[in-house]
């Protein structure tokens, strides 16, 4: 019975938002240029929290919290794990996750318990781990323990990471956030997606979309190898030969 | 210095790059081998993923054989003819290579392959060469004479039908362990990103009986050929060569095989073997140790298909 309470309480919640409130916000960048040098890059999320058009009130009262959510391209990715067979360590079992974010940092002002509740950080997939959840095998156990080892793997290689002290207020309505895209960062569409909460409920939300992309000769490169793979690969062994020959010209003693 | 190479999507210090390049080089050109069975291991423990490492460095093992296959060229130490017939069967075996090396990879066995490859060749390959050269040098230490090749000292491979002349290496012997060593080569070449070299001279030196003068130059010349093959079917096949990762390592390593060439001169037939032998046992225990030590991380993530 006090279940059902509860239940129909957090309903209720949803439903009626807690306050209008409408975010402006920008990013520093809208596209991010991958050149020869390329060696990561700083990005900037800053944001205004406002009153929702037609309100009476002029300001809002905080506190606020923000939560911004960096996803990158999807990928089918598989995790494998390693089992000693008769002395020898081999890849026995994998996993795979179909559509899984090459990419994903989640910035937020303060720790996300303390933000809101394990509910709504979970249907709103803003917990790295909620991206495991889709997989294509009835073995859900099995599919548990290699997303967690998989978000690991990801961490580690700095591609997925939480920084609960990312976002920081400059005041009571507006705030910044900083994102250091690594080198290597894949390049594709990125969305960046911005939550508001106020006393655990989400009271405003914005997505933005920015482009991670090769410019110039890396684009050219790319875009060769992949579209006109036989004269790419001939053209590898003419500069090898050539590098030969000149190396050979220019020692000759 | 920072640069960033476009099929591997990652960035790396660019001297780190043309010094292995270099060092690999180097020893390439003293040993006469294309240097990718070091060359391929180095850039995956730096990060490079294994498909552009393999793919890549067949690219690179063209550039640092064709400098020394010149140089042995002028010298008139290449048979072209036995090359010829290598090669040929080498690109049919890289062919096989290179299908076997996606569907391995698409199976997540492509590492265990390498790895168990990398331990069989080298292994049986670097302890048979050590033996015999240290052989040699005892026998050179104690003042016994051994004549490079002893005339009609045949064995039954040469006996096999369909004999073919040889000026170059002076041999008229069977076209089918000729052809059977190039396929051979060419399916284990593209599969494990080598040269083949180091099979190639024992193979050409213990099995044909080809002799000493002209050996390496026929290796270099048939390791050009064959990986340029490779490359290109590379190329196509998983779209995974790096051109700017190769012309890095090609760079460095064109310097480095001439100073190797050079080196080489210092040093007796039976001391190059011998060191050459020692370096492809070392290769042979990392590999082997990796197969038995329990790993670090048990997991391991790979990207199935490209991006969306």
């Amino acid at each position: 019975m006090t279940r059902l309470v509860l239940i129909l309480a957090l309903v209720l919640a949803l439903a009626v938002p807690a306050q209008a409130a409408r975010l402006l916000s920008q990013l520093s960048n809208d596209t991010v240029e991958i050149t020869s040098s390329f060696d990561g890059e700083r990005m900037t999320f800053f944001g205004n929290i406002v009153p929702d058009a037609g309100a009476t009130e002029k300001t809002l009262e905080g506190p606020f919290h923000v939560i911004v959510v960096v996803i990158g391209p999807t990928q089918n990715r598989v995790a494998r794990q390693m089992t000693n067979n008769f002395g020898i360590w081999s890849n026995t079992a994998q996993v795979e996750f179909l559509n899984f974010p090459s990419y994903f940092h989640v910035l937020a002002s303060g720790r996300l318990n303390e933000i809101t509740d394990i509910t709504t950080l979970t249907t709103n997939n803003i917990l790295p781990e909620s991206h495991t959840l889709v997989v294509d095998s009835n073995d859900w156990w099995r599919g548990a323990v290699f997303g967690q080892q998989l978000v690991r793997l990801m961490t580690e290689q700095g591609l997925f990471g939480v920084q609960e002290n990312g976002v920081n207020f400059l005041s009571d309505n507006f705030y910044s956030a900083r994102l250091t895209l690594p080198s290597n960062a894949p390049p594709g569409p990125y969305l960046a997606l911005t939550y508001v909460f106020k006393d655990g409920q989400i009271i405003a939300r914005k997505s933005e979309g920015f482009a991670v992309r090769k410019i110039g000769f890396e684009r050219f490169l790319a875009l060769s190898a992949t579209q006109q793979p036989l004269f790419y690969g001939l053209i590898c062994v003419v500069l090898a030969l050539f590098t030969g020959w000149l190396g050979g010209v220019l020692f000759r003693r | 210095m920072q640069i960033y190479l476009p099929i591997a999507e990652m960035s790396v210090n660019l001297f780190f790059l043309i010094g292995i390049g270099g060092a690999v080089g180097f020893l390439s050109g003293l040993f006469g081998v294309g240097g990718g069975f070091l060359l391929t291991p180095l850039l995956i423990f730096s990060g490079v993923p294994a498909p552009v490492a393999v793919a890549s460095v067949t690219g690179q093992v063209v550039a640092a054989s064709t400098s020394g296959a010149l140089a042995h060229y002028r010298r008139g130490a290449i048979d072209l003819h036995l090359a010829l017939y290598l090669v040929l069967s080498g690109i049919l075996g890289a062919f096989g290579g290179v299908a076997a090396f996606d569907l391995l990879r698409e199976a997540g066995q492509l590492d265990l392959v390498i790895s168990l490859g990398f331990l069989i060749l080298l292994g049986s390959v670097g302890t048979l060469m050590l033996i015999e050269s240290t052989r040699a040098i005892l026998k050179h230490r104690q003042g016994v004479v051994v004549r490079e090749r002893l005339p009609n000292q045949h064995n039954w491979i040469h006996g096999l039908p369909m004999r073919v002349r040889f000026k170059k290496s002076r041999l008229y012997i069977s076209v089918l362990p000729v052809l059977l060593i190039g396929l051979f080569i060419g399916f284990v070449g593209s599969l494990l990103g080598i040269g083949g070299g180091f099979i190639m001279v024992p193979a050409l030196v213990y099995l044909l009986r080809v002799p000493g003068n002209v050996v390496i130059g026929t290796s270099l010349a048939q390791v050009v050929a064959m990986m340029a093959a490779t490359t290109v079917l590379h190329a196509v096949q998983s779209q995974s060569v790096d051109i700017l990762l190769a012309f890095c390592l090609m760079v460095g390593g064109t310097a480095g095989a001439q100073f190797g060439a050079s080196a080489g001169k210092y040093l007796r037939g039976e001391q190059l073997r011998g060191l050459l032998a020692l370096l492809v046992l070392a290769v042979a225990i990392r590999f082997g140790l990796s197969l038995v030590i329990a790993p670090a991380d048990p997991f391991s993530m790979a990207v199935v298909g490209g991006l969306q």
